[in-house]
């Protein structure tokens, strides 16, 4: 039994031990990593990593071998680079030669071989920092600058040429994490500008050999940048500096464009546009013609309906004798301004298209049958009213070819505006108006055109009617005279050349009634002047004369009112009566007259003076509607 | 003819280096050896990368079985081994070895160069490119060492001559020729390097007007 325990003991001992000893020993791990650098180009280190010791102390051993040699060598220094390294020192560093290195780990159990590495040292530099690196803040108090300076570790050689290396800087600010970094190739000085003021700096350099690896940092060297530019001041300069440039390049805009601006700013006001001025004849610097002028009939317009003055046709109407024209008399005004074709602008404040000279010499037939139409014996008014219609064709021929002008025969068109006037007045071409006045459209210019020959249309072609038509007779005197000429018996065609020929003439043409076109005159003479005495209510109205004394001036102008003068008789019961102005234009136009007076008496042509009755008719009709009493009035006047 | 003699060697430098002769103004040594440098520095970072190249997708594991560096034909050729030997050696017999090295690569690049049409690799038209890149460089910087080593005397001038009996095959195999491929873009490497490292030695040992770069 005792034995039986004897070797139960031993057995477990044994088996102890056995156990104790395999425990936590083993061979040694295989060393890893191996790394190698040379710093100068003359001496190298190699360091390893080692594995597990298992458990006893492992020793290690680095071994190398050179290229084209079997021969082993162990490595001198293990200990100046520190543990697990190896110190090449310069005897046993070759350059260009391929050293193949290995490490073993050796410890009681066993030992371990890493693997092995080529190394030549020309590919594994990597220098140390560089050194002394200096950081001075230069003297120069307004725009001061860093001047780094530093030199090569000690152990390159780079005076000879042996190594190569290139150094870079780098800086920030003390408080920032973004480094700034600066190459500085082989030099060995560095300025830094752009610098903050105030700021302190870290700046820190490396270097890097021609075939190698960089080097570390160097430790940092801190610098205070001084207080060199208060910076609110030079961002107040700078703030001045751009204000006054953008201040110059807005005055050169505005310079450029000084007329564009000042429209903008303020826009130009529209002249006043007066109907029935002309403007020349203001320039002409007549006071009296211009005082009277101003006063200009149709001004402001009484025409209710403002919308008349804008549409512009031409209607030709040929009413039931006097019935018609005497309705019409008092809606012409409002009739008549309508009118087709109005060459005049709507907004121009000119007026000439509804001159009342156009008016006058157009209008004549139904104006001034319509207000005194029936005054007169019908006789007058039916030849007012053949004329009428003659005119009217004429006019509506005359006037703008907008204008019905076809419609000679349209006895029933009503001639609007001034043309309304002249619903019996075909005869007369009128030059177009060149101006469109609203209340009227002097289409009837053609007429005027016709009518005159520049100063050879004397007394016919007066203005009847208020002073402004003066300035109009020269318009007229252009109408086209050869419509005068080939006129008579043809107001159509006469009054197609007309309107063809003059078509910028102002209507103020019209004024002077168609003497040439066989205007019937009224054997009164123009300078005499008759009154209306009363207006019998059977068309008829009672003339008789006034001394011609009151007539002479201009100045009387304002009277004309009360006065009118017989123009023209129409056989048709129309009689034309003229305002003085008229009448004393008709003066000029005396020996015309003549003319038209003998053949006044044609019958034919009856129709013809009807047409420069007519004429009249609308301007007289204008001047009515204004308040002035248009007494030129166009009415048949039987021929006698 | 003027001598000068420079710590550590002999640089000769004729009279018509340093001063302008007949009106026609000689590139000063320096400025020439600055520029030969900076070519040969060019070759060696151009070999660097191929050697690069090829490792990528070449696992080194492969050239255990290469042969040895040492191997290279140009390996005959007498180098210093360190710094000592290599400062001690005169300006003339550096620009000798640089030109020998230099001529003794000329051969072997053509080889190169129409192996890498055909090269077994990934990236054959990148080393194909570059190496054509290091034949222009290694022409260029021959023209310009002869010129130079003109001005340095005769013994500059001598050229020790090392033959490439690698023939224009590299193999059948594609093991093989990478190997081979791998091998001699090694030894063009270091001897780049060399080169290098002889004209940049020579290049401060003639600056004496710009000390700053050495």
């Amino acid at each position: 039994m005792k034995k039986v325990g004897e070797v139960v003991l031993l057995w477990l001992l044994i088996l102890f031990i056995h156990n104790a000893a395999g425990e936590g020993y083993s061979p040694p791990g295989k060393p890893t990593n191996i790394s190698c650098r040379s710093p100068e180009k003359e001496t190298f280190t190699c360091w390893w990593k080692p594995g597990s010791d298992g458990g006893l102390p492992t020793t290690y051993a680095l071994y190398y071998r050179k290229e084209g040699s079997q021969r082993v060598f162990e490595c001198p220094d293990y200990k100046t680079a520190g543990k697990n390294s190896c110190f090449f020192s310069k005897n046993v560093t070759f350059v260009w030669v391929n050293y193949n290195i290995t490490v073993v780990a050796t410890n009681s159990r066993g030992r371990a071989f890493s693997d092995p590495v080529d190394i030549d040292v020309v590919y594994i530099v990597k220098p140390n920092p560089p050194e002394e690196v200096v950081v001075n803040v230069t003297e120069d108090k307004d725009w001061p600058f860093l001047q780094v300076s530093w030199k090569p570790p000690k152990m390159a050689d780079t005076r000879s040429g042996w190594i190569t290396l290139f150094y870079e800087v780098r800086l920030k600010l003390e408080n920032k994490n973004k480094w700034e970094e600066v190459s500085a190739g082989q030099r060995k000085t560095l300025q830094i500008y752009s610098l903050r003021s105030g700021g302190t700096y870290e700046v820190q350099v490396r270097c890097k050999p021609d075939h190698g690896f960089w080097s570390e940092w160097s430790p940092s060297s801190r610098v205070k940048v001084p207080e060199y530019f208060p910076q609110e001041r030079s961002m107040w300069i700078l703030i001045v500096v751009f204000a006054a440039f953008i201040l110059v390049i807005f005055i050169w805009m505005v310079y450029m464009n000084f007329h564009s601006v000042k429209r903008y700013l303020l826009p130009p006001v529209p002249g006043p546009k007066i109907k029935g001025i002309d403007k020349q004849f203001l320039k002409s610097g007549k006071s009296e013609d211009i005082f009277s002028s101003l006063v200009v009939s149709d001004f402001p317009p009484t025409t209710s309906n403002y919308e008349d003055f804008l549409v512009q046709y031409l209607e030709v109407y040929v009413p039931e004798e006097r019935e018609l024209i005497m309705d019409e008399g008092k809606d012409l005004q409002d009739d008549s301004f309508k009118t087709e074709n109005s060459t005049c602008d709507n907004d121009s404040g000119r007026g000439s298209c509804d001159s009342h000279t156009l008016l006058t010499d157009k209008g004549g037939g139904d104006k001034e049958d319509g207000q005194q139409s029936d005054q007169e014996g019908s006789q007058a008014e039916a030849d007012t009213k053949s004329q009428e219609e003659a005119l009217e064709e004429e006019l509506l021929a005359c006037s703008h070819e907008n204008l019905q002008s076809s419609n000679v025969s349209n006895e029933k068109e009503k001639v609007k505006s001034w043309p309304s006037l002249f619903s019996p007045l075909p005869q007369y071409s009128l030059s177009p108006v060149n101006r469109p006045n609203p209340p009227k459209t002097g289409q009837q210019h053609c007429l005027s055109d016709s009518l005159f020959t520049p100063n050879s249309m004397p007394s016919y072609f007066t203005q009847p009617g208020p002073s402004t038509r003066k300035g109009f007779r020269s318009n007229y005197w252009e109408c086209s005279f050869d419509h005068k000429q080939s006129h008579p018996l043809h107001p159509q065609s006469a009054a197609h050349e007309h309107l063809q020929a003059q078509n910028d003439l102002n209507t103020a043409h019209v004024d002077y009634m168609g003497a040439p076109l066989d205007v019937h005159v009224l054997n009164v003479r123009p300078s005499e002047y008759v009154e209306v005495q009363r207006v019998s209510v059977e068309d008829g109205v009672l003339l008789h004369p006034v001394s011609p004394s009151q007539e002479d001036s201009r100045t009387l102008s304002h009277q004309t009112e009360d006065y009118s003068r017989v123009r023209v008789v129409n056989n048709d019961n129309g009689l034309l009566l003229l305002q003085r102005d008229a009448i004393e234009e008709e003066k000029s136009m005396c020996p015309y007259q003549e003319d038209v007076v003998s053949r006044a008496s044609i019958t034919p042509t009856l129709q013809n003076s009807a047409t420069g009755i007519n004429i009249a008719l609308p301007i007289l009709d204008e001047m009515a509607a204004s308040g002035y009493i248009d007494t030129a009035t166009m009415f048949g006047l039987p021929t006698h | 003819m003027a001598q000068r003699r420079i710590s550590g060697g002999k640089l000769f430098i004729t009279g018509e280096m340093c001063t302008a002769t007949d009106g026609e103004r000689a590139v000063p040594v320096n400025d020439l050896l600055d520029r030969a440098s900076q070519r040969s520095d060019k070759m060696h970072s151009l070999s660097t990368l191929l050697t690069q190249e090829m490792d990528s997708h070449f696992p080194p594991y492969g050239r255990m079985q290469m042969p040895r560096p040492a191997d290279c034909h140009t390996s005959a050729l007498q180098t210093p081994n360190d710094k000592e030997q290599a400062l001690q050696v005169s300006e003339s017999d550096l620009m000798s070895l640089a030109r020998s090295l230099l001529q003794a690569w000329v051969d072997p690049l053509a080889v190169l160069s129409t192996s890498a049409i055909t090269l077994p690799h990934p990236s054959k038209s990148s080393i194909s490119s570059k190496i054509q890149e290091l034949q222009e460089h290694s022409k260029s910087l021959a023209d310009g060492l002869d010129i130079l080593s003109g001005k340095m005397g005769p013994s500059a001038q001598a050229i020790s001559f090392l033959p490439y009996t690698g023939g224009t095959d590299l193999g059948q195999d594609r093991v093989t020729i990478l190997n081979k491929f791998n091998f001699l873009l090694s030894c063009l490497r270091r001897d780049s390097h060399k080169i290098d490292s002889f004209l940049k030695v020579l290049r401060c040992r003639a600056a004496k007007l710009q000390p700053e770069l050495c």
